[in-house]
């Protein structure tokens, strides 16, 4: 009978794996499959393991013999196709596995569809990490193996030419047959050109999300395979060459949309893969490899660089001008890895370029444009820039390292305060470190640093649980830090092999010695290693007790523990559990008050101007402020914690006062004898609650959570009736509403005249902003907006294109963006004559106060600025407004509503023509929406539950619970 | 049939009254309608004994009378937990009686001809399967509900468990293969429930109700349908809303309708024991639920041309609702939407008409036939084989099943729609199981972890 399905596995000196991989071919739950063995005149006995399996398994394992070796795997499986049977071909490499039903989904989905190919997901599997870790099993372009598809030919998703593995599928013989398809024997990269060949052929090509393949990679073996010599420049022109007949093909079918696919296929994968490892390699090396790619990326058709990932166009386009560091330092570029940023930045023109040079023809001018990407505007720390290592030398007992930090677009000023330290890190705890000072300079577009030490007094490993040691160089610029990650680059000697003497604690018996290196990623790090014969002796001997079966079980045992301990401590739960049932026992500490905004983001909102209402009052209150990454921004006169911490926990659990706008971690119990102040962080336009359709869908779960938070509330303060039909009863509020007002929106009620600390607060802010000008600033901040999958869109566009609020609006306003806090905002450096981000200012109360003008959506920030009677425009472009909120916007609207850039900016070029007209509307909203806010609701809040300001402190019934 | 296979359809029983249990029994009154021995084997007896119109064509087996050791196999993950000699005890006792039943489930399989197949309908079957002797059989095992549900709650580690090594892991829909398959069980295929109504009398769509049938319990949202029922009864007076169906919610919900005044236009009318009588009366059929499996009320309403609205909530109801045909999908919990739909349908009978047809051509995707070719093109799949020449080939060809014998459905046994076809019935079944000796062990000691709300 006709095998179903012939698997074709290939073998050259294999004789070790082949048998398991065989297995996996004679392990199909398929009954129906062949296994044919062609062995490439292998010289270490896989004949003979190949004839053995034939003659344990007859009729079902063939082994077929290569008279010579071919030297790669286009024969070999050639060979295979034509002495199996099967109805369809798979093919199998002797060093993979199949998975135990992958031919019978392949086959299975073959027959439904009736496809030629049928190609299932290869998991890609490190065997260099740990069994349980993290990205040891990597999936081959996943998403394209999301979910079942058929597809009638190529160009109904030129993305499958990113799968150009040969071996995840299943071929129809008689397609192979009718199309003459084989692979080419005399070039590398075989795979390419056959499955651009077979897509391109096949009129039905099905996937399936099922794992077909496993493709176990080992790092660099003593022999690397075919894939793993990428490093050779031959090898990298056999690709070319491959790609080149490629393309013939596509032209000769005329398929040019097509050839373009590949064309970004080529750049965003194939280029990108090389270029990565050219780190560390010589500079003739990459020279001449970048002319080798230079001269394939010429013949690419230009729109191809348009179409493929923005930094790998630049790589691409790049190598082709011959600007090789740009070009690399693109490659290496990874958006959303923490990537170091390695290249210089130009501004021109109000645009951020990528690259030295200016950029030339508008081809280079839209490729090299980088002023998306925010490097102009984003905190320093995120740009991890560049360190280089001029310099690494050991002199008489003492290092000598220098370097320099880049200095993109100039972002740390001259006069910035500057201060380095050096840390050496223990890869494995980077929490153990070494500090040394490093002396840094400005030096223009660079910050150079020097330090010079004694290591042996200065980094102290503990020996044989240590053998990596990272180095960081920490920056503090005017107090913000900045790593960055010193490694090799233009202008270094040569850092591998610097020794270092080190004294370990468990003395130098265990290493005596830090020898340098360059990692792959271009990083300096040391690895610890023994010099002396002696120590060389102890390490040879505990190393082999370590790699002992006894010693690993032990090792990984304690590994275990110790992670399972440490997680333990410090996990979220423990905290919890300790808050709910030791912390909360302790005794409540008279006038402790743990304030939070925003979970901890800012300093900011009512939680801030109820505080410096207690100040200012003088109430025997003490302060907490919970912040959640950096402290910077808030109060000097409160005890801040970080929250989360265990500090934080335990002045939740002795506070006698919460006084928060969003919420508290969920879980913990509040005591009876802690007042929970729930000032909430805006009225409602947008459904909130159980009214949400997300909520009102979600497990029974989701409910309960959010009614076990709402629960501890004591007091929930609203601005108004409204508040009290919308949001008390969306989130099922069922404490004491206390109709005072919002504390943030008393300055805006009463002015800053009274308020000298908030006046100079505005005064800073209006100055740091630039806005003395004489123009009137319009603040635009909206809510955030929705993307796939319900998240908040990251960027916040401004909503008038700056060279047009230039030239129509540009001599009489400064347009302010604030971007919703989980949010940033996206401004062109160009921008800046017209408009500012105001994203980074923490407390929006003092950007209301010097706003003369408020452009917004359907954010709370509305009914807020509406107290300032001050123009309102609602800017609501492609039916914003269809989302639902509690009631109809257009009728009630405090302003005027535009749906269009044009609209916008008409309204406000009449900003002050229009004013007659909407003054009243907007008077009635302000009434109705802030029916409470009189000017007084610090005053309340604290009236109604803090002790007065006197030294006796009376403890009546203010801390019962209210109902 | 050439040659008759053996069929065996293990679930944790066989005569509650859930929605997995008439599927177990429609099938094999399928499978045995044509030809095949079918056995449907209960691990226990059920808490009810429902017949489900049994008709003597295939076997029923028990293998426990009665299932008194815990329910669940002991997992302890602490120390103190290990040192519990109760619990151990317990265990050993469960292991135990287990090996018992799978020494009677051996037995059954060892008289089985070859090319025989076992279906097992639920994961807490399987245990007993894994432990029997199925040499020479194929295992296929099912799970009756979604990908979502199943990754939220304790069957999802026991489905991973339990369901590698079987030969094919079937599920409902294709969506929830893919995501079972992105998941890493490379055995997974789908094949969607039969439908297993044939009406006799169509509802004529002139009359003024909205008919909702399920279980009165939060997943199934009936609190959502009335809120969208206030929404749209007064625009549309004269409608009316049946809900069919009790369960734990029905007090609570009776008292929301009185307070919002709708007990004019909504009616309970308790579970019904006749799927048609309720269908038949209806113009529009809805399904407000927040999770569900493969939804077999909205097969039925289908199959008796009502246009349906449902929440988008399951692979299952994207599946029988395909592209919009027969119905119309609204966002989950997107009251207002649903409402509107509601709306539109009420207002417009040509439009009823034309969804209804929809519905009633799209259902015979369905129908028995469609759905057994798809059983028969997997055990022949199964059972392939590469044989050495000489052997005798036994082929299994694909023959057409005469439609009149495929449906051998009587009407009146249809039973009460109560949980009709949700996934939770695999946690009845549980639940039946549940008689457990001490209250310290068990997945319900683990989920009774959280502490209480309080302050």
């Amino acid at each position: 009978m006709r095998p179903d399905v012939s698997v074709v596995v290939i073998a050259y000196n294999d004789a070790r794996r082949l048998p398991r991989a065989a297995a996996s071919s004679l392990g199909q739950s398929l009954g129906s499959v062949e296994t044919v063995i062609v062995d490439d005149a292998s010289t270490d006995g896989t004949a003979e393991a190949a004839d053995r399996l034939a003659a344990a398994h007859p009729g079902r394992v063939r082994a077929v013999h290569l008279p010579s070796n071919s030297g790669g795997c286009g024969r070999p499986r050639n060979t295979g196709i034509e002495a199996s049977t099967g109805r369809y071909v798979m093919f199998l490499d002797s060093d993979d596995l199949l998975d135990r039903h992958a031919c019978l989904n392949l086959l299975g989905t073959a027959e439904d569809t009736g496809a030629d190919i049928v190609s299932g997901r290869c998991d890609r599997v490190l065997l260099d990490r740990p069994r349980d870790a993290k990205g040891r099993v990597r999936p081959w372009y996943p998403r394209l193996y999301e979910r079942r598809a058929v597809y009638g030919s190529l160009s109904e998703n030129p993305d499958l030419l990113y799968d150009t593995l040969s071996t995840n599928k299943a071929y129809r013989r008689g397609f192979l047959e009718e199309q003459g398809l084989r692979f080419v024997e005399e070039l590398y990269y075989e795979d390419l050109l056959f499955t651009a060949e077979a897509y391109l052929a096949a009129g039905c090509t099905a996937l399936i999300p099922h794992r077909v393949y496993t493709w176990l990679v080992r790092e660099p073996a003593a022999a690397p395979s075919i894939s793993n010599r990428r490093a050779e420049l031959a090898n990298f022109a056999d690709r070319l060459e491959i790609h080149r007949r490629i393309d013939m093909l596509f032209a000769l079918r005329g398929a040019h949309d097509l050839r373009r696919a590949k064309d970004v296929k080529f750049i965003n994968h194939d280029l990108l893969l090389y270029m990565r490892e050219l780190r560390g390699r010589d500079r003739d090396y990459q020279a001449a490899f970048l002319d080798l790619a230079a001269g394939y990326v010429a013949e690419l058709d230009p729109r191809a660089f348009e179409e493929a990932n923005p930094l790998s166009a630049i790589a691409a386009y790049l190598a082709r001008e011959g600007d090789h560091a740009g070009a690399l330092a693109a490659a290496e570029y990874v958006p959303g890895s923490r990537p170091e940023l390695r290249a210089r930045l130009v501004e021109r023109d109000g645009r951020v370029f990528w690259g030295a040079g200016r950029p030339r023809r508008t081809l280079g001018r839209r490729i090299l444009d980088v002023t998306g990407l925010g490097f102009h505007q984003r905190p320093l720390k995120e740009l991890c820039p560049g360190n280089t290592v001029t310099r690494l030398e050991m002199r008489a007992g003492r290092v000598r390292m220098a370097g320099d930090v880049l200095n993109p677009l100039n972002r740390i000023p001259a006069d910035a305060e500057l201060s380095g330290t050096l840390e050496f890190c223990d890869r494995r705890r980077p929490s153990r470190r070494a500090r040394v000072r490093a002396a840094v300079r400005h030096e223009g577009d660079r910050l150079a640093w020097r330090a010079e030490f004694d290591p042996a007094s200065r980094i102290r490993p503990i020996g044989f649980i240590d053998p990596v040691w990272d180095v960081r160089l920490r920056l503090r610029v005017d107090g913000e830090d900045v790593v960055t990650r010193p490694g090799a680059g233009r202008g270094s000697p040569p850092l591998d092999g610097v020794l270092l003497p080190v004294r370990p604690r468990l003395t130098r018996l265990a290493a005596d010695r830090l020898r340098s290196r360059v990692s792959g990623r271009g990083q300096l790090a040391f690895v610890l290693e023994a010099g002396s014969p002696g120590a060389r002796l102890t390490g040879a001997v505990v190393r082999r007790a370590a790699v002992s079966p006894a010693g690993r079980a032990a090792r990984r045992r304690a590994g275990r523990l110790v992670r399972r301990v440490r997680r333990t401590l410090t996990s979220r739960g423990t905290k919890i559990v300790v808050f709910n049932r030791v912390l909360s026992r302790l005794p409540v500490r008279t006038g402790l008050v743990v304030f939070e905004s925003h979970m901890g983001k800012q300093y900011s909102d009512n939680p801030k101007y109820i505080h410096r209402e207690l100040r200012r009052s003088g109430r025997p209150v003490r302060a907490v402020w919970s912040y959640a990454s950096s402290p910077k921004g808030f109060p000097g006169d409160a005890r801040l914690v970080r929250r989360g911490s265990w500090a934080y926990f335990l002045a939740l659990a002795r506070a006698e006062f919460w006084v928060d706008n969003q919420g508290y971690p969920d879980r913990l119990r509040k005591r009876r004898e802690t007042t929970y102040i729930q000032t909430w962080h805006g009225s409602a336009f947008k459904l909130m609650g159980v009214d949400q359709p997300r909520l009102k869908s979600a497990p029974a779960a989701e409910r309960a959570r959010l009614r076990r938070m709402v629960e501890r509330f004591d007091c929930f303060l609203v601005r108004s009736g409204h508040d009290v039909e919308t949001l008390c009863r969306g989130l099922g509020v069922r404490s004491e509403l206390l109709p005072a007002g919002y504390p943030r929106n008393d300055p805006l009620v009463n002015g800053v005249d009274g308020d000298p600390e908030l006046a100079a607060e505005v005064a800073d802010l209006r100055d740091s902003l630039g806005l003395d000008d004489g123009r009137r600033a319009v603040l635009y901040a909206p809510t955030f907006a929705t993307g796939p999958g319900g998240r908040p869109v990251g960027v916040l566009e401004p909503p008038i294109d700056p060279e047009v609020f230039a030239r129509e609006l540009g001599e009489r306003f400064v347009l302010l963006i604030r971007p919703h806090y989980l949010c940033r905002a996206d401004l062109p450096p160009g921008a800046r004559a017209v408009m500012r981000d105001a994203g980074a200012v923490s407390d929006v109360t003092p950007l209301l106060l010097l706003a003369d003008a408020l452009i917004t959506d359907h954010s709370s920030i509305m009914f807020d600025f509406a107290l300032l009677d001050r123009p309102i425009i609602l800017h609501l472009p492609d039916g914003k407004d269809l989302t639902p909120g509690y009631f109809d916007l257009a009728p009630h609207a405090p302003g005027p509503i535009t749906r269009t850039e044009e609209e916008l900016v008409a309204a406000l070029a009449g900003l002050d023509e229009a004013e007659p007209l909407h003054a009243g509307r907007r008077r009635a909203f302000a009434a109705r929406f802030g029916e409470h806010d009189r000017g007084t609701a610090a005053r309340t809040v604290a009236d109604r539950y803090f002790p007065p300001a006197r030294p006796q402190r009376h403890r009546g019934n203010r801390n019962g619970r209210t109902a | 049939m050439a040659a008759p296979r053996d069929v065996f359809i293990v679930c944790n029983n066989t005569d509650g009254m859930g929605g997995l249990q008439r599927w177990a029994h429609h099938m094999a009154r399928l499978m045995a309608g044509r030809g095949d021995r079918v056995t449907l084997v209960g691990i226990t007896r059920g808490p009810e004994s429902y017949h489900h119109g049994r008709d003597g064509s295939y076997a029923v087996e028990v293998l426990h009378e009665e299932w008194r050791p815990p329910a669940m196999a002991w997992r302890p993950k602490r120390l103190r937990q290990r040192i519990d000699v109760r619990a151990r005890g317990r265990d050993l006792w469960r292991a135990m009686a287990q090996r018992r039943g799978a020494a009677r489930l051996s037995e059954l399989f060892a008289a089985a001809g070859p090319g025989s197949v076992v279906i097992v309908g639920q994961v807490w079957a399987m245990e007993w399967v894994r432990l029997a002797d199925t040499s020479g059989l194929r295992v296929v095992g099912m799970s009756h509900e979604s990908f979502a549900a199943t990754r939220a709650s304790s069957r999802y580690r026991r489905v991973k468990e339990h369901y590698a090594d079987v030969d094919r892991m079937l599920v409902l829909t294709a969506e929830d293969a893919d995501a079972w398959a992105r998941d890493g069980m490379t055995n997974v295929d789908y094949i969607p429930n039969a439908l297993h109504v044939t009406p006799s009398v169509h509802p004529t769509l002139d009359l003024p109700v909205v008919a909702c049938v399920g279980r009165l319990s939060y997943e199934k949202g009936v609190d959502m349908m009335l809120e969208a029922w206030e929404r749209v009864a007064a625009r549309r007076p004269g409608w009316r809303l049946h809900v069919y169906g009790g369960g734990p919610d029905e007090n609570q919900l009776r008292e929301w309708v009185d307070a919002a005044g709708l007990s004019g236009s909504v009616e309970f009318r308790g579970v019904v024991a006749d799927v048609e009588e309720a269908l038949v009366e209806a113009s529009v059929f809805a399904l407000p639920s927040r999770a569900e499996g493969f939804p077999m009320s909205v097969l039925e309403a289908m199959a008796y041309g009502l246009p349906t609205v449902a929440f988008d909530c399951a692979p299952g109801v994207r599946t029988l609702i395909e592209d919009g045909r027969g119905g119309v999908l609204v966002e989950p919990g997107d009251v207002a939407a649903f409402a509107a739909e509601l709306d539109r349908l009420m207002g417009d009978p040509e439009l009823r008409r034309a969804v209804g047809a929809e519905a009633r051509a799209s259902v015979l995707r369905f129908h028995p036939d469609a759905v057994l070719a798809r059983w028969d093109r997997l055990f022949d799949l199964l059972h392939r084989t590469l044989r050495p020449a000489g052997e005798p080939v036994r082929d299994m060809p694909k023959r057409p099943v005469p439609a009149t014998a495929a449906c051998t459905t009587d009407g009146t046994a249809e039973g009460a729609m109560e949980g009709a076809a949700d996934g939770a019935a695999e946690g009845e079944a549980g639940r039946t199981a549940a008689r457990v000796p001490g209250p310290a062990d068990g997945p319900a000691a683990e989920r009774a972890a959280e502490p209480a709300p309080g302050g």
